[in-house]
């Protein structure tokens, strides 16, 4: 098609553009990775290793593997949160009920990240919504430590990541053949087996996805992580961030954000293979 | 949408109707303030395969949808092998259904989709292997166990979708259009099957269609539905031959539509008279429902319309054009425009007349008048 229109390449440019620069930006952290850090200095010495033979400390194995767990944990429990919703919002009944779910998973997208950690931040803190509410209702005497936990960095990623979970699984679920969940019901299948045995099975293509993407992304926070997890939760983001702003230690910094380029890119790389290969047994597609 | 009860719907269930497969008693269904199946009573014998005939939107689908559990009648109730199932779920009917898709899971193999009623029913492992086996081998599904549905031709993916049916041995055998999606020589062969598979089996079957070539070679008995409600029910030969009205007359094969008219009988003579167009005489034995003084619309098939030959005349002969030949290899269909008549078309045996009356002619037509269906003319 470019061949006979020439005049179709002129709209490649901004993506060219885009990709030209990102690649520049990640050869940029690349080769700061491999040079002395001057400490006082932005300036930065000649070539080195040493920032990688320096990544092999217990701190930094422990900010990865969290990283990875609390990814992890936000990519299952944003499933769990999300598959009811997605499947209400395309099985329900009532145009409206559809209509009004889908404004109320579809708008946090546009609501800043900062703006939703916020809030999260008043819902979790001390004196949040919930500690005033338990303690209200008499459940608690003494307010429970939300703010600055993994439990608090998890719930605030899981909503955060819903509306994309919610979009990706309701895809799926508005593809499943009603014929299909018919005759089940037809064959003595009640309507859990049913859900069990046909509808959950034909939507696993979209619950891989869903997983896959949140995990990514999850990966990859920072904002929530940072004003939730106060320091005290560190993600691999954040490191990267202290390491760079804090310290001042650019190459190290670098370092830090290749580490995690290459673990979401590797994961990802895992997963794409690992669903794959279950889309295949199930022959869902 | 609860039933409204009537006196119909709680009287007792009868031994006759215990005695029979299915009946459906006054059975409604709207839609909103649409008629999607309006009052229909019909009682399938055990073992009887019946064909709901229709076109598009006639409440075939809906009705059998009702019989299946996927569809809440208005009113009304379904009775199957005695027991009232108007509100039983679908999962607990016992019913098997063919689906025109197919509707076989695509993550299962053969093997596990035929399975799959037995799983439900928590049957023991040996059984559904044997059950399973049984319905593979009835099926000629062999070794095919482990291939995926997706894998199969459309041929096939029907005799999966049978042999699932089958296989949880069903009270009554819905099969919803499930020809529609083969092509022709395919289709022609699944009938036979489906026949077959009928004389087997003994299985209760109801069989949706559109189409009426299928409903004429596979049916005991076919229930031609229009608009929601049940036109006729009959043996297919005494569906063709005696239609009950217009629409069933117009919908089972090709016919011929008279203007309305007036039985008489003159000089000893039975005959149709026709206003503008003089009297055509009946044989000796006239149609049945003949009676003079009776307005009639008379009905007759291609077949029963036959060119006259040369220097022929009589009382039951017209003169019109021929508007077309449609040949179809091995008979010719002729559209003759007769004068105060409208389209007559006749069915003639080879391609003769294509050559012998060609488009333009006047051509000569001798009805057949005792092989008429012979309709109020207020239809």
């Amino acid at each position: 098609m470019l061949a006979r229109r020439p005049f179709f390449i002129t709209f490649l440019a901004p993506a060219v553009l885009t990709a030209v620069i990102l690649a520049a930006a990640i050869f940029e952290v690349l080769q700061y990775s491999v040079r002395e850090f001057i400490p006082g200095s932005l300036n930065v010495g000649g070539f080195t290793l040493a920032n990688f033979a320096a990544l092999n400390k217990p701190i930094y194995w422990w900010v990865l593997a969290d990283t990875f767990f609390i990814s992890l944990l936000t990519a299952i429990f944003s499933l769990l949160a999300s598959y009811p919703v997605a499947y209400a919002l395309v099985r329900a009944k009532k145009d409206w009920v559809r209509s009004a779910l889908v404004s109320l998973s579809i708008t946090p997208l546009f609501t800043g990240e900062i703006v939703r950690t916020f809030s999260w931040m008043l819902t979790l803190g001390t004196d949040g919504f919930i500690n005033s509410m338990l303690r209200k209702l008499g459940v608690i005497d003494m307010p429970i430590q939300l703010m600055y936990t993994r439990f608090g960095v998890v719930v605030a990623l899981v909503q955060f990541s819903m509306p994309v979970m919610i979009i990706l699984l309701a895809t799926a679920i508005a593809h499943v053949d009603r014929d299909c969940e018919k005759a089940a019901a037809n064959l003595g299948a009640s309507p859990s087996a049913v859900f069990w045995r046909i509808t959950l099975p034909l939507t696993v293509p979209g619950i891989l996805s869903g997983i896959v993407v949140v995990f990514a992304w999850t990966m990859s926070a920072f904002s929530t992580p940072q004003l939730i997890g106060g320091g005290k939760i560190l993600m691999i983001s954040n490191l990267a961030y202290l390491q760079g702003f804090s310290v001042l230690n650019l190459p190290f910094a670098a370092t830090l954000s290749l580490v995690a380029l290459v673990c979401a890119l590797g994961s990802l790389a895992l997963m794409k293979g690992v669903t794959s290969r279950i889309e295949r047994r199930l022959a869902v597609n | 949408m609860t039933a409204t009860p009537t006196q119909e719907a709680s009287r007792p269930i009868t031994s006759q109707e215990a005695g029979s497969a299915v009946d459906i008693v006054r059975v409604r269904k709207d839609f909103g303030s649409a008629v999607g199946v309006a009052d229909v009573s019909l009682t399938i014998r055990k073992g009887e395969f019946v064909t709901l005939l229709g076109p598009s939107g006639c409440g075939k689908s809906t009705l059998l949808g009702m019989i299946a559990g996927f569809v809440t009648p208005t009113a009304g109730k379904i009775v199957v092998d005695g027991a009232d199932i108007t509100d039983l779920e679908p999962y607990r009917r016992d019913i098997g259904m063919v689906f025109q898709s197919y509707a076989l899971f695509p993550h299962m193999n053969v093997h596990d989709n035929i399975a799959f009623g037995l799983k439900m029913r928590k049957l023991p492992a040996a059984q559904i292997e044997a059950e399973v086996r049984r319905a593979i081998s009835m099926m000629k599904l062999d070794g095919f166990e482990n291939r995926r549905v997706r894998q199969l031709s459309g041929g096939q993916q029907q005799r999966v979708a049978l042999a699932r049916a089958i296989v949880i041995r069903p009270k009554v055998l819905l099969l919803d259009e499930p020809l529609s999606a083969l092509d022709k020589n395919l289709r022609a062969q699944m009938q036979v099957e489906l026949s077959e598979l009928h004389r087997k089996t003994g299985l209760t079957t109801i069989f949706v269609t559109h189409d009426q070539g299928e409903a004429l070679s596979l049916s005991d008995r076919i229930v031609v539905m229009n608009k929601g409600s049940v036109q006729q029910v009959a043996a297919p030969v005494e569906l063709y031959r005696r239609p009950a009205n217009g629409f069933v007359a117009s919908f089972i094969g090709e016919i011929n539509a008279l203007p309305p008219g007036r039985c008489e009988v003159k000089d000893g003579t039975a005959s149709l008279v026709l206003p503008g167009i003089g009297p055509l005489a009946f044989p000796a034995t006239p149609a049945a429902g003949f009676a003079p003084g009776r307005q009639v619309r008379a009905f007759l098939r291609p077949e029963h319309v036959r060119p006259a030959s040369a220097g022929e005349a009589g009382p039951n002969i017209v003169t019109g054009t021929v508007e077309a030949h449609i040949y179809q290899g091995s008979h010719t269909i002729t559209r003759v425009v007769v004068e105060g008549i409208g389209l007559i078309e006749t069915r003639v045996t080879g391609a003769d007349i294509v050559a012998s009356a060609p488009v333009g002619t006047p051509l000569a037509l001798a009805f057949d008048l005792g092989e008429a269906v012979l309709l109020d003319a207020g239809e």
